[in-house]
């Protein structure tokens, strides 16, 4: 049985709401943000995430096949999931979720398609029997591969970026909705809730994009574009700069406002949280990734290639922390209140083995990476040699007619 | 609207308008429409009544009234409670609370929901009142908790009861977190939502709730504000009554009278 | 767009699978969903009957107990109904007519609460200060030897 300090409502000792639920918005996360990244390139044409624009879009998608994971995983009822689909109840932030998945995945697997065409037509071209038909069935049996048909796949793939970030912004403010939406827990009821979630995606999905770019790199023996990595950095830097400031200026205002929840929430951050929320996520995922990001961006110039990677990993890899930390402040967090504003119970420590344990959420995080693997056996992620190279627009692309997009955000 | 599929007619899209006043709604409208085709909703008019008996819900609007002043803080409700819904162990569809008030400070409690009733309680400050406070699902007619629910498993009667369906619940957990007044819970059997249900199977036989029958000091009341000269209704009518977190705007069914500032 | 054709083929896919998605639904969605409103209509009387009454209330004890009820509803204890002493009288008599004998709680704890003295009762209500009880503390010890439960004087 879990300590309460002070009075709990005697249903709310319980947290519901488990491990799995901290997972979903992270691993929802890391699609909306490499979306984020892809789309710079591919709608707003900025050249230096060329190298990272391919290697984002397969992360979104390995991520996305995982994302739904948690939540059936949570379930009370695993074999009713669809029932979300098949019965939904619109007034429901959750309804919403399902179809919006289901929305973004095709945008994306269409995207996707488009993109690796002529990779899946070289490789029918290239192979023979099973292997063979296998990619045929993939191109959906037409290898015209004509600069027309090219020009019209760049047309698409134009279009569905277009259709893709709105619906990957949706899709994660959606996952930030339905908790800023429950107005029985002050911790959680905030319109700021889904803008905060988005943000943090976008800083999770950059983050994640610096460590595998650099891993995929060192494992294919390629050279890291330096220009890409410092891009990286600094859109890292920008996102992690907004985060932190909503984050703050929730509490702010609540404290500011001394309103009738901030008495419990102070409590909550300064004890049961405190570990998680201030050192995990405010220092060593906030303040620190914040300044050695500082360095990288402003000092660009001075430093030395190997000396800005490594301090963009090490930001990445904390701002990974952070990230956490915050979904996991906020679900759990949320949890140890009781709606009575009266009580906290103990700190909720997750089971290890089980449906909704350490080492299953642990497997979700690392099932991306091996349905990136297969992808990058299946379709290869880099682009082949010759067929565009770094730093130049691909012939297509030029051709496009649209106007190059600098200016974003 | 313009990839919807097999021939949209007016009636549905009327239909739709009215469902989708809501976040998101316009993204899932394709899918809706189709939804409710298959549904082929008659959407109350003309359908057989319920259960198929004597009762007839649209005779009915039920309302719960507590008089904080008259509970003794026994527990017989809870502990009625749990013999009559099976309730599991350390869970609660209704439980009492305790309040001891001070001018500087208070107290509360609930030791196991005040099943075993309460022990003398020793604080460390004045205490200038002290009094007991029975809680309940509120059955809100504007509830967050079947507002919430993905698959339409959590829903308000006709007569005002607000029920789950533990054949189409998913037991993901969202009314629980929804509900302002921790009175839902995951059933640790069938893993599924679960709450007060105002003793449906009793109240559509024309029995009280279970609490409300055992209460031996009429701190529960169960009354039906359809019917001429219920002492529930007239009570609401005429009396001034409380609800609990009213700035929530849950519009809760279940009434108070001489509640405190302290109880939430 | 005699080069389109990739697109086309792609377009009719999408299309292909919604449909099936879509008609899947159809036969998935429970009969009388929607019914009511948005949920399963069958429900509200599937809930009519969840479980059988466990509380049938003092007027129905009695129907057999008439001696017992009529010395308790002349007396202080007229509004405890019985099955806050005696449990739910589903469990007494069972529904295909079986009389199971009742527990019969004559400990101290059942007394003690509602009539130990605790600072939240209201103030009219009889309550008893256990360490100053007639002779002294009598934290534990039966009540019934001195009060009729049916019948109660102070």
């Amino acid at each position: 049985m879990p300590e309460i300090t002070g009075f709990s409502f005697p249903n709310d000792i319980h947290v519901t709401w488990s491990l799995m639920i901290v997972m979903y918005p992270y691993i929802t996360g890391f699609v909306a943000g490499s979306f984020i990244v892809t789309s710079l390139y591919h709608l707003f044409d900025r050249q230096e995430f060329k190298p990272v624009a391919r290697l984002a879009m397969a992360t979104s998608f390995a991520f996305l096949l995982v994302a739904s994971l948690p939540l059936q995983l949570h379930l009370g009822q695993p074999q009713r999931g669809p029932f979300v689909i098949i019965t939904p109840n619109f007034t429901s932030a959750m309804a919403g979720f399902g179809i919006l998945y289901s929305f973004y995945l095709l945008v994306l697997v269409l995207e996707l398609w488009f993109v690796w065409r002529q990779e899946i037509i070289d490789r029918a071209r290239r192979s023979r029997g099973m292997v063979r038909a296998f990619y045929a069935a993939l191109a959906l049996g037409t290898y015209d591969t004509s600069p027309e048909a090219i020009e019209i796949d760049h047309k698409a793939i134009k279009i569905l970026a277009g259709i893709g970030l709105p619906a990957a912004c949706m899709l994660h403010g959606y996952v930030g909705f339905i908790f800023g939406a429950i107005k029985a827990n002050p911790w959680w009821s905030t319109p700021l809730m889904p803008v905060i979630f988005l943000l943090s995606a976008a800083v999770s999905g950059i983050a994640l994009l610096i460590l595998i770019y650099q891993l995929f790199a060192r494992i294919d023996r390629r050279p890291v574009v330096a220009t890409c990595v410092s891009a990286l950095a600094s859109w890292l830097w920008f996102f992690l700069i907004l985060t932190i400031t909503l984050e703050e200026l929730e509490l702010i205002v609540m404290a500011y406002e001394k309103s009738e929840s901030w008495l419990i929430i102070s409590e909550l951050l300064t004890t049961r949280l405190s570990f998680s929320y201030v050192t995990m996520q405010m220092i060593v995922g906030g303040l620190i990734p914040f300044i050695l990001l500082a360095v990288v961006v402003l000092m660009n110039r001075y430093l030395h290639e190997r000396v800005r990677n490594t301090l963009a990993t090490i930001a990445a890899f904390l701002t990974l922390i952070q990230v956490f930390s915050m979904r996991w402040n906020i679900v759990i967090g949320g949890q140890l209140l009781s709606k009575s504003l009266r009580g906290l119970r103990s700190p909720y420590e997750p089971e290890i083995f089980g449906r909704e344990g350490v080492l299953m959420a642990i497997a979700l995080f690392v099932a991306p990476f091996v349905i990136l693997w297969i992808f990058d056996r299946v379709l290869g992620i880099e682009e082949p040699e010759g067929a565009g190279g770094h730093g130049s627009p691909p012939a297509g692309q030029a051709s496009a007619g649209t106007p190059a997009v600098t200016h974003v955000p | 609207m313009s990839d919807c599929h097999d021939g949209c007619n007016g009636s549905r899209r009327e239909f739709l308008s009215g469902t989708l006043k809501l976040a998101g709604g316009a993204v899932v409208t394709v899918i809706g429409g189709a939804a409710l085709a298959s549904s082929g909703s008659a959407a109350g008019t003309g359908a057989p009544l319920p259960g198929g008996g004597d009762y007839d819900w649209n005779e009915h609007l039920w309302a719960y009234l507590v008089d904080t002043t008259k509970c003794i803080g026994c527990g017989s409700c809870a502990r009625a409670c749990k013999a009559e819904n099976d309730v599991p162990e350390g869970f609660f569809r209704t439980w009492i609370e305790r309040y001891v008030v001070g001018m500087d400070d208070s107290h509360v409690d609930s030791p196991n929901g005040g099943m075993d009733g309460f022990p003398p309680v020793q604080v460390g400050f004045v205490a200038t009142k002290a009094f007991f406070v029975p809680k309940i699902c509120n059955h809100c007619r504007a509830t967050p908790c079947t507002q919430v629910c993905p698959v339409g498993a959590s829903y308000r009667t006709k007569d005002g009861a607000v029920l789950v369906d533990i054949d189409s619940c998913i037991g993901c957990g969202y009314c629980v977190q929804a509900c302002p007044y921790g009175s839902r819970f995951i059933h640790p059997a069938t893993h599924t939502a679960s709450k007060c249900t105002w003793c449906y199977h009793r109240i559509t036989k024309g029995l009280k709730p279970a609490c409300v029958t055992v209460c031996p000091t009429q701190a529960r009341q169960f009354g039906d504000l359809k019917k001429d000269g219920d002492p529930v209704r007239a009570v609401v009518e005429h009396d001034r009554i409380q609800i609990l977190q009213g700035h929530l705007l849950t519009e809760p069914q279940c009434y108070y009278t001489h509640l405190d500032k302290e109880v939430r | 767009m005699e080069h389109g054709k990739h697109v086309f083929r792609i377009v009719i896919l999408v299309v292909v699978i919604l449909t099936v998605v879509l008609l899947a639904r159809g036969f998935l969605v429970p009969k009388t969903y929607g019914l009511y409103g948005r949920y399963r209509g069958a429900n509200v009387g599937e809930q009519m009957n969840i479980r059988p009454v466990m509380h049938g209330g003092a007027a129905a004890c009695a129907d057999c107990h008439g001696d017992q009820a009529a010395k308790r509803t002349a007396g202080a204890h007229k509004n405890v109904s019985c099955e806050i002493c005696h449990g739910p009288l589903g469990a007494h008599v069972k529904a295909d007519g079986t009389v199971v004998k009742p527990p019969i709680d004559r400990s101290f704890t059942l007394c003690a609460r509602c009539h130990r003295k605790v600072a939240a009762r209201p103030a009219k209500f009889p309550q008893v200060d256990l360490d100053q009880h007639v002779n002294g503390p009598v934290e534990g010890k039966v009540c019934l030897q001195c009060h009729d439960p049916h019948s109660p004087k102070p």
